[in-house]
């Protein structure tokens, strides 16, 4: 039984590495690759949510942050590309940091409409403040990726997207197995008794903020230089709820959650969008989305895992056990 | 700048955020009831606007019937969100994150509903506070008629919950599942009920506010949207989610704040103003600012 698992393991990895050399239309790569991007924003938002308790429904702000950050960055100042990626994602490291000082003393509710303020905030500057920002006409000529003469398609930027992806979870992977993410989970589960262990719950927060915004700002950057123009619409209010309704729905607990959530409702509303129903795809898109938070609300990442164990034999390592351990324990 | 612009500035503020009073009430119910949060608050205020256009101007039902109807149904709404939402999450073992997320595709939902039904363009409302135009002299100062509908019905309202709440058993019964759930079940209380007529109570405060904002607004997609909620949320928070007469008090301040800083910095940066408001509102007392009834039991 462990072969077979191996075997699909390798499956999908071949499958996604030779994705765009089989896929015959551009359109669909496109797709997969706000897919891929939506899916490293979502991370960071599941590490914020899921892994150290804090809420934040102003992500499309970092977003913002990190796309015109690197926007004006290179069309204004011309810097190279790479300098112009690492300043938006920086401004968007400072504004996060600067964002977890109130999740110090607020509680869940008060700090989601910190943060709904944070990206109106954001929003409506793009909006009103045009000689910067063009405003809601948009911001054309950002620079595309390239290496030398030869610049950067859809299929070029898969792989990019597909390599910071891999690399953000690894590193989201190996933060929550060491002690900065276990004492994240101290802190979720209880802050007064983490921090009467000797856990400093300000620097699980700030570390928290820090990383999901960074991720937010990269996808931003990335975002920018991928569609080569920018206008506002990608960055309201409706689009953080959208990222919450991402992670929640592919699970706030799980490593997976961010590419699961991510990847299902950017293709949901394509499915749907069926000749002559074009109206109706919205409706159904946050239909599908209530149902999924009302029937499974832990999420699609646990219930899939639960689903190839099944299939597969249950992988019986260390956490799958003390995770075991600790739900009879709650009862 | 005179007399006259100060005075018709401070009307409208006031008439205004006494609506957005009547929003925040619609969180401070549910929030002492169930301790959540509905960010699909504000679609009630868009789903009554839009019911009570269908009534009045396509059915022609007349007004009191258009008004009763509609309230009713959103009191079935609330009825709904209870049955349908809240409880399933919370019989899977979801957290208040599933609900928000819940709520906020309800809001979406609502939206993309109405834009199916009735469009995207903002509909007229029927002129039953009178029309826009249609100004009241007092003192040489002219200010619109529906201000004065707006005061009356909120002071009307007001006077009503606080029958119910004081006065009655049913409301007895609702405040002392407010205060702690668990005693108030030993005594004998029905709190599936008190529940049941937070979530009504909820919705159909914010449709009220909802019809009397209608004349501004028009009925249009503004009413669900975002930032008007924002304001809701923020006069609840000054009434620290717990006083019903400090979220009306909150309301009318956000509702002066908005217009004076219109009147005298600009009207660009007005949703400026009050998230920035409600930020330093919650940063420099969460318990809230307005807040007379004491905390609430954790």
């Amino acid at each position: 039984m462990k072969l077979s698992r191996k075997f699909i393991i390798i499956l999908g990895i071949v499958l996604l590495l030779i994705y765009p050399l089989i896929e015959t239309k551009d359109f669909r790569i496109f797709l997969t690759n706000r897919a891929l991007l939506h899916a490293i924003l979502v991370s960071g938002l599941v590490f914020l949510t899921g892994f150290a308790g804090q809420i934040s429904l102003g992500q499309a702000g970092f977003y913002a942050i990190g796309a015109y950050g690197t926007a004006l960055l290179t069309t204004r100042l011309g810097l190279p590309i790479p300098v112009g990626i690492i300043g938006g994602t920086l401004l968007s490291l400072v504004a996060g940091l600067i964002l977890s000082v109130p999740s110090f003393t607020l509680k869940a509710f008060f700090l989601s409409l910190v943060t709904i303020s944070f990206g109106q905030v954001v929003w409506i500057i793009i909006i009103n403040a045009i000689p910067l920002t063009g405003g809601p006409g948009g911001l054309f000529g950002i620079p595309q990726f390239h290496i030398g003469d030869y610049f950067f398609g859809n299929k070029a930027y898969y792989y990019v997207f597909l390599a910071i992806l891999c690399i953000s979870i690894l590193l989201m992977y190996r933060i929550k197995h060491s002690y900065i993410g276990r004492s994240m989970f101290a802190i979720n589960d209880d802050e007064i008794a983490a921090e009467s262990c000797g856990i400093s719950s300000k620097k699980a927060k700030v570390f928290a903020f820090g990383f999901s915004s960074s991720l937010a700002g990269l996808a931003g950057a990335l975002y920018a230089h991928f569609a080569g123009f920018l206008s506002p619409e990608p960055f309201a209010f409706g689009e953080s709820a959208n990222f919450v309704a991402m992670a929640v729905i592919g699970g706030l607990k799980h490593m997976s959650g961010g590419i699961i959530g991510g990847v299902t409702l950017t293709f949901l509303p394509e499915l749907l969008k069926f000749k002559g129903w074009e109206t109706y795809y919205l409706l159904v898109t946050s239909l599908i989305a209530i149902l999924f938070v009302v029937l499974l609300p832990e999420g699609l990442g646990p219930n899939l895992s639960k689903l190839l164990d099944k299939i597969f034999g249950s992988r019986k390592d260390m956490t799958q056990t003390l995770h075991h351990i600790r739900k009879g324990s709650n009862r | 700048m005179n007399l006259s612009d100060v005075v018709q500035n401070f009307a409208s503020g006031m008439s205004i955020g006494c609506t957005y009073g009547l929003i925040g009430l619609g969180v401070v119910f549910l929030w002492q009831s169930i301790e959540r949060i509905n960010f699909a608050n504000i679609s009630s205020a868009m789903l009554s606007a839009y019911l009570f256009y269908t009534f009045y101007s396509n059915l022609k039902l007349g007004f009191v019937f258009s008004f009763v109807f509609s309230i009713a149904l959103l009191a079935l709404y609330g009825l709904a969100l209870r049955y349908l939402i809240y409880e399933p999450i919370n019989r899977r073992g979801g957290a208040r994150m599933e609900f928000i997320v819940a709520t906020l595709m309800m809001c979406t939902l609502w939206l993309t509903l109405i834009i199916v039904i009735y469009g995207g363009l903002p509909k007229p409302f029927p002129p039953v506070f009178g029309s826009s135009v249609d100004l009241v002299e007092i003192w040489g100062i002219r200010l619109p008629k529906f201000y004065f509908y707006i005061f009356a019905v909120v002071i009307l309202l007001m006077a009503f919950l606080q029958f119910l709440l004081g006065k009655t058993l049913v409301g007895k019964f609702f405040r002392a599942t407010a205060q702690n759930a668990t005693a108030a079940q030993l005594m004998g209380i029905n709190i599936n009920f008190s529940r049941s007529l937070a979530f009504m109570l909820s919705t159909t405060i914010v449709g009220i506010a909802g019809i009397l904002l209608a004349p501004v607004y028009f009925v249009s997609l503004d009413l669900g949207g975002g930032s008007i909620g924002v304001k809701g949320f923020a006069s609840a928070v000054m009434g620290g989610l717990i006083d019903p007469y400090g979220t009306l008090l909150g309301g009318l301040v956000l509702g002066m704040l908005e217009n004076f800083s219109t009147l005298f910095i600009s009207s660009t940066y007005r949703d400026v103003i009050s998230f920035c408001t409600l930020v330093t509102a919650i940063l420099i007392k969460p318990s809230g600012i307005f807040n007379w009834a004491g905390d609430k039991d954790k």
